[in-house]
């Protein structure tokens, strides 16, 4: 092997191979990072939120401004939601139940206080990622209702309201998520025939998707029951799984059903959709500089056979087979495209490093895609590449050896 | 393999010639083996032809040549292989040894292959063929008489049962071809094999059993 290697080696060029190593670098770089960072970024719109998860749209009927004044039921029927359910895109359809008992919170503290009128909504439990803490999610709800602790879910937005809009403009401190899951509030509920329960809360968690305040559904249930007996609850926005936010017949059915959809809730989806494009655009253009790189590879290893052919010949002439003269040049061609890959790996976790910093700042809950698909479509398209290159060189050696 | 049959056998170039009277060409001719052929011609009547033809590297001839009865053109590829290391070695007439290695990484590249002869023997053809001290010169830098003595023992490292040695001492002076002659005689009969010989003219002096002229 060693002498074949000696003979075989003569013409070989290392300016061409130098020109395939940094192409095929450039498009295997291309590929593998194109996919990285999908699988880096994907997380950033999927799992960033921490209390929904992307695939949740809401649904509410749209308000038109007849019906506004009109009386036209603005709440879903059990037909809407056995209707939906039957969607292909739909996983699962929860209701969102609004409070039927008025609610004021107060806040005190060092002796100045404020308080505000407002409502609670619940959604099943399920579609809420986070853990309720506090005793909203155990069972003794009249124990609850009788000086309690109901754990709230706040939109984000409301956060960002009176940090930078309120705070800003009347010299007060900004509060963190952490700062305001510590304060306690007075919770009063009063229900029908004046009945009261007063009882304490705390805000457990943000929702950057979810435009209301969210308290546990098992909450709800009790609460309604003991102060609105009588009410009858019919959900006026939906919350729905879907398999695939970026489907087109979700959009077509909404606007078929009249029914609206909260439009960020499937930004998330867009974003994904978007990227996803993108990154296979990208990966599209990798893959060809590869492709071109290969046939630089092949062109240079057909020249050098050539250059060569007498020689070759020569060797199949006194013994040789095809397959003994043909492997130097195949495994000259496995080594180049294993160089390629492993330093192309290394560049990839080098620039992934680098990136990583930077969406770490942006989304700093960001957890690290899985590098594993990434480097087993390296090694598929180095063993790919590599076989392709073998059987080539091989037909070539072949037709060297065929008798004229 | 123990016989290389020609039968009406007619290089495609000769064929709009208008005499081809020829011991070999359109004629029945079997070589066997163990026994020792010469074949005598003047230059560009064949002889190298007639080598390319049966090493299977050419095929532009009419007619049918065979191994033990079967045709050669149907013999596949990978099957040559097989034929030009264990049945067939030939002694090019242009040598084709590779510039680049020594006289002994020329016979080694042949002998790593074929695994036949120890270093020892190898050495012990060099010492008596006189190119003993040219083990380690590049070939590009030895004469061509030197050379042959180098393609012949190259191509004596392998079992074989036809040699063919196309004008194996065309370079080379008497005592050289004698020399020659006994080293390949020697390796010939103890593999029981058949040898054939082209030369045009001067030629080693061995017991031809005969002697064909084309």
């Amino acid at each position: 092997m060693k002498l074949l290697w000696k003979l075989l080696r003569q013409h070989i060029s290392i300016g061409q191979l130098a020109g395939f190593f940094l192409a095929n670098l450039l498009g295997m770089l291309i590929v593998l990072l194109s996919l990285q960072f999908y699988e880096d970024v994907v997380p950033a719109f999927s799992g960033e939120d921490g209390v929904m998860k992307n695939t949740y749209l809401i649904l509410s009927k749209r308000i038109a401004a007849v019906s506004a004044f009109g009386g036209e039921a603005q709440t879903f029927s059990e037909e809407d939601v056995r209707d939906l359910r039957n969607q292909s895109f739909v996983r699962k359809v929860g209701a969102f139940t609004a409070s039927q008992y008025q609610v004021y919170a107060s806040l005190s503290m060092g002796g100045v206080g404020m308080g505000t009128d407002m409502f609670f909504e619940s959604v099943p439990d399920d579609f809420v990622d986070v853990k309720w803490s506090g005793q909203g999610g155990q069972a003794n709800q009249t124990q609850l209702l009788a000086g309690g602790e109901v754990p709230i879910i706040l939109p984000r937005t409301y956060l960002a309201l009176y940090n930078f809009g309120f705070a800003q403009t009347k010299n007060l401190p900004k509060l963190s998520e952490g700062i305001i899951s510590m304060i306690q509030m007075d919770i009063l509920l009063r229900g029908e025939g004046g009945r009261e329960v007063r009882m304490k809360g705390r805000v457990v968690g943000f929702s950057t998707r979810l435009n209301t305040v969210l308290v546990p559904e098992s909450f709800m249930r009790t609460a309604n029951a003991e102060l609105a007996p009588n009410a009858t609850v019919q959900p006026t926005r939906l919350i729905v799984e879907v398999g695939n936010p970026a489907d087109d017949a979700i959009v077509a059915y909404v606007q078929e059903r009249g029914y609206e959809l909260e439009d960020n809730s499937l930004d998330a989806g867009r974003a994904t959709y978007f990227l996803k494009i993108t990154a296979t655009v990208v990966l599209a253009v990798g893959l060809l500089i590869s492709i071109l790189s290969f046939y630089i590879l092949m062109l240079s290893v057909f020249l050098l056979v050539q250059k060569n052919a007498q020689k070759l010949q020569t060797l199949l002439l006194i013994g040789y087979s095809r397959a003994r003269v043909a492997l130097p040049y195949q495994l000259l061609t496995a080594g180049l495209n294993a160089g390629v890959l492993l330093f192309s790996i290394a560049l990839l976790f080098w620039i992934r490093g680098w990136y990583m910093q930077r969406l770490w700042e942006m989304f700093p809950a960001l957890s690290e895609g899985s590098v594993n698909r990434t480097l087993l479509l390296g090694l598929a398209l180095c063993c790919f590449v590599s076989f392709m290159n073998a059987l080539a060189i091989r037909r070539k050696i072949s037709s060297i050896a065929r008798p004229r | 393999m123990n016989s290389i049959s020609l039968h009406n056998v007619l290089p495609e170039v000769f064929v709009h010639r208008p005499d081809n009277s020829s011991d070999l060409w359109l004629q029945d001719v079997t070589f066997e083996r163990g026994h020792l052929y010469l074949i005598e011609a003047a230059s560009g009547t064949g002889k190298s032809s007639l080598c390319a033809y049966l090493t299977g590297y050419r095929r532009d001839y009419r007619g049918t040549i065979s191994f033990d009865g079967r045709d050669i053109r149907k013999i596949h590829t990978y099957e040559w292989t097989g034929v030009r290391r264990r049945s067939l070695s030939l002694m090019f007439q242009e040598l084709r040894l590779f510039s680049e290695l020594t006289a002994w990484e020329n016979v080694q590249i042949k002998n790593q292959l074929t695994r036949h002869k120890t270093d020892a023997e190898l050495a012990a053809w060099f010492e008596a063929l006189g190119i003993a001290e040219k083990r380690d010169v590049r070939i590009g830098q030895m004469s061509f008489g030197q050379q042959q003595r180098v393609a012949l023992i190259r191509s004596l490292c392998q079992s074989f049962d036809f040699l063919l040695a196309d004008e194996p001492v065309s370079h080379l002076d008497q005592d050289n071809s004698q020399a020659m002659g006994e080293v390949l005689m020697q390796e010939a009969r103890r593999q029981g094999a058949g040898v054939i010989v082209t030369s045009i003219g001067h030629h080693i002096d061995l017991p031809y059993e005969r002697v064909f002229r084309l």
